[in-house]
């Protein structure tokens, strides 16, 4: 019944660089469904970074096609493209990527500013994300009194300001100590099981990856292998450690008593 | 950056300065010889700079200082273009010290050594003695690291004999009154007010005021006619000589010869008659006047053409002040966009459009120059009126020794102050242009891709 948001077909993606021809992305198909939580994987160099490039928006295939929600984006001139950017994405980076001199919440409305007229509203708003992220208190300090893990929560908020078809993330826990990596990777699986927001997330943690539904593996600008995550067990409430049911937001699995989803053997580094 | 327009727009308003200050004393000029023109009969005398204490025997003197006496004047040196010791003041009073051209050599001398002079020399008419003597305090000032010390004259009490006789027939009283009445033969008491001297007793006619511990009252008040009267204010010669402890003495007299013809012969008669005495008649200050004069003119010319030039000057460095603006601003712009690319990059990927880009660095870089500008032109209105003097040294012709009483009550301050509207003219300029500065480096981080955003150092 889920609908596709994202569907890619022979994606071709090559770069010049003198005479030298390089094919980050080569015939790749895809396709993701609204709602999906999905890892991405592979060595580096493999193309994790353009294609997240491609489907955001931000570069342009050189050949195949790209449609987001049913729009084909690839013919689409700059003038166009800024908005699907601004109102069906939501960027995650690895290095937050906050502007300094704003605050938190002042971050988090930057992408609305072209979109809700009214400044209150976007204070709101931008007020009611960082609360759901949980930073609620902390809308008025900036990037540098907040911890990294912080910093990238109020990025994720910021991500889901304009209510985005996808969430791109780029190596979200990549700067990131383990324990925040635990919460930003529980908070993006949160988000996409209580909101429903689709995820596509570049990363080399195999363990973070294993807390997404669905896992895909790049190499050589192909897609080479798909595997199904432990998140996917969650959402059909069933415990990813025993099997049996259990209910949307039990946090330890009434039956094997493990904890769902911060289990240590899957988190021990 | 608008200290750089600031500075030489206080040099522009400068010139303003200048212009009044050439009318000015023009028209003082032009007055001087008028009077002079009228007088011709007239041939002043005092004591030669060599015989200073000639036929004086200094008398106890307790409350005044003799040594002030006739001292406002300050030049004494010859060969000076600007010599005011040359510049007597003409049929009106005061050629004896007092103003700042009334200088001169004025040492005090003994009345009775000079009757012979009515007595035996022919063609002359009457003898007029004076006494002139100022009183006021050096002024020490700190310039620019230098100190200066000038002698500010408060006032000049100047004593002429109030005998019917003297009064009229001869021109011996200013004639310019404002308020309350002239002089009269016989006063005694009663004093004559310059309007400077008004305001420095804070005095109006009728009042008492006190002149070295002794009671006067302010008969009237006189206009000025030259400029060496504006602070001399006229009593009976008697009580000028008890008053500043002079009986008997006079610091110089004026003789009137019968007719102009004779002029000179008197004066030659009274040269060989006392050797000691500096004799000039009205026809020879005339002449020096017109030397002044065409000195003057000339130097003024020069300082105009040196004006005129630093002007130029200053235009041009106004004209570069603004153009550097637009590069600073283009400069600091180029900097501050390569320097947040990734910032830009981040805007864009979260759906900045190209030009909301633009327009945001555009509104930097404005701001950036109207900052400046606001900081700058600040600190050039403090600056300004220091250092654009230091730039105008040919508003200082009259030199720091132009005595104090001219300095004062004649000039128009010097000190520039910054020309506003041209200020403001160049701070809008340099705006306009750190719009345009910013143009390019604006167009620039419009054209940063989004991608740099995923970068990371
Ligand atoms: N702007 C570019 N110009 C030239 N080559 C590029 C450009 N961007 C990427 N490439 C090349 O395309 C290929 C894929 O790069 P990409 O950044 O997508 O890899 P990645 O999987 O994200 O690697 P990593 O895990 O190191 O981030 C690489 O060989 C890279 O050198
Ligand atoms: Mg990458």
């Amino acid at each position: 019944m889920s609908k596709p948001v994202l569907q890619i077909e022979n994606l071709c993606k090559s770069f010049t660089l003198g005479k030298r021809d390089i094919n980050a992305l080569s015939n790749l198909n895809l396709q993701v469904n609204a709602g999906e939580f999905v890892a991405i994987m592979g060595p580096s160099g493999s193309g994790k970074t353009t294609l997240l490039n491609v489907i955001g928006c931000i570069d342009k295939a050189t050949s195949g096609q790209v449609l987001l929600d049913g729009i084909d984006v690839g013919s689409m001139p700059e003038s166009q493209l800024y908005k699907i950017r601004r109102d069906k994405m939501g960027f995650v980076f690895q290095t937050f990527n906050l502007l300094p001199y704003l605050n938190a919440r002042e971050n988090v409305e930057l992408p609305m500013e072209g979109k809700i007229k009214s400044k209150t509203e976007r204070k709101k708003r931008a007020s009611e994300l960082l609360a759901m992220v949980g930073l609620s208190g902390r809308e008025n300090h900036r990037p540098q009194r907040l911890s990294a893990g912080e910093q990238q929560r109020v990025a994720i908020a910021r991500a889901l300001a304009n209510n985005p078809a996808i969430i791109l993330a780029d190596e979200p826990t990549g700067n990131l100590d383990s324990q925040n990596k635990q919460e930003i990777i529980k908070l993006l699986a949160n988000l996409n099981l209580t909101q429903g927001t689709t995820i596509i997330m570049v990363t080399h943690d195999s363990q973070a990856a294993n807390h997404t539904e669905r896992m895909l593996l790049l190499k050589d600008g192909k897609i080479v292998k798909e595997k199904e995550g432990l998140h996917l067990a969650k959402k059909n409430n069933k415990c990813p450690n025993c099997g049996s049911t259990i209910q949307m937001n039990d946090e330890t699995c009434p039956a094997c008593k493990k904890p769902i989803f911060s289990s240590d053997e899957l988190f021990s580094t | 950056m608008a200290i750089m327009i600031s500075i030489p727009a206080g040099v522009l308003a400068n010139q303003q300065t200048a212009t009044d200050l050439a009318s000015n004393l023009s028209n003082t000029i032009t007055q001087t010889g008028q009077s002079i023109n009228q007088t011709l009969t007239q041939i002043d005398c005092s004591l030669a700079s060599s015989f200073s204490g000639f036929g004086f025997q200094a008398p106890n003197s307790t409350n005044f200082d003799r040594s002030q006496l006739g001292q406002s004047g300050q030049g004494s040196g010859t060969g000076r273009t600007f010599d005011p010791s040359q510049f007597g003041g003409g049929g009106t009073r005061g050629q004896f010290g007092g103003g700042a051209f009334g200088g001169g050599q004025a040492s005090p001398m003994n009345q009775t050594l000079y009757n012979d002079i009515n007595s035996s020399i022919s063609g002359v008419v009457a003898v007029e003695p004076i006494l002139q003597a100022s009183e006021g305090n050096n002024e020490t000032m700190s310039m620019f690291g230098r100190t200066f010390t000038r002698q500010i004259t408060s006032y000049t009490i100047e004593g002429i004999p109030l005998t019917s006789d003297l009064i009229d027939n001869y021109p011996i009283l200013t004639t310019n009154i404002t308020a309350g009445r002239n002089l009269q033969a016989g006063d005694s008491g009663v004093v004559l007010l310059s309007e400077n001297n008004s305001a420095y007793f804070n005095a109006d006619v009728g009042d008492t005021i006190q002149i070295l511990d002794q009671d006067f009252t302010v008969i009237g008040i006189h206009g000025t006619s030259s400029v060496s009267d504006q602070l001399t204010l006229y009593m009976n010669l008697s009580d000028a000589q008890s008053v500043t402890n002079n009986t008997g003495y006079i610091t110089s007299f004026r003789v009137f010869a019968q007719n102009s013809d004779v002029v000179t012969q008197v004066a030659r008669s009274i040269s060989s008659l006392h050797s000691e005495l500096t004799v000039t008649t009205g026809q020879e200050r005339l002449t020096q006047l017109q030397t002044l004069q065409s000195t003057y003119n000339t130097a003024l010319d020069s300082a105009q053409a040196s004006i005129g030039q630093t002007q130029t000057t200053a235009f041009e460095e106004i004209i570069v002040v603004v153009a550097a603006t637009s590069l600073i601003v283009l400069f600091v712009m180029l900097y501050t966009v390569r320097e947040r690319t990734k910032e830009i990059g981040t805007l864009k990927a979260i759906g900045f459009s190209n030009s909301t880009v633009m327009g945001q660095f555009m509104l930097e870089g404005i701001l950036l120059s109207v900052i400046a500008g606001v900081v700058g032109i600040a600190i050039g209105i403090v600056a300004a009126p220091a250092l654009s003097s230091l730039l105008l040294p040919s508003i200082n012709l009259f030199g720091n020794t132009a005595a104090a009483g001219f300095t004062r009550n004649v000039m128009p301050t010097a000190a520039a102050s910054v020309n506003l509207e041209l200020v403001l003219i160049a701070f809008g300029a340099s705006v306009a242009l750190g719009a345009l500065g910013s143009l390019y480096p604006a167009w620039r981080a419009a054209k940063i891709r989004p991608a740099e955003a995923m970068k990371y150092e």
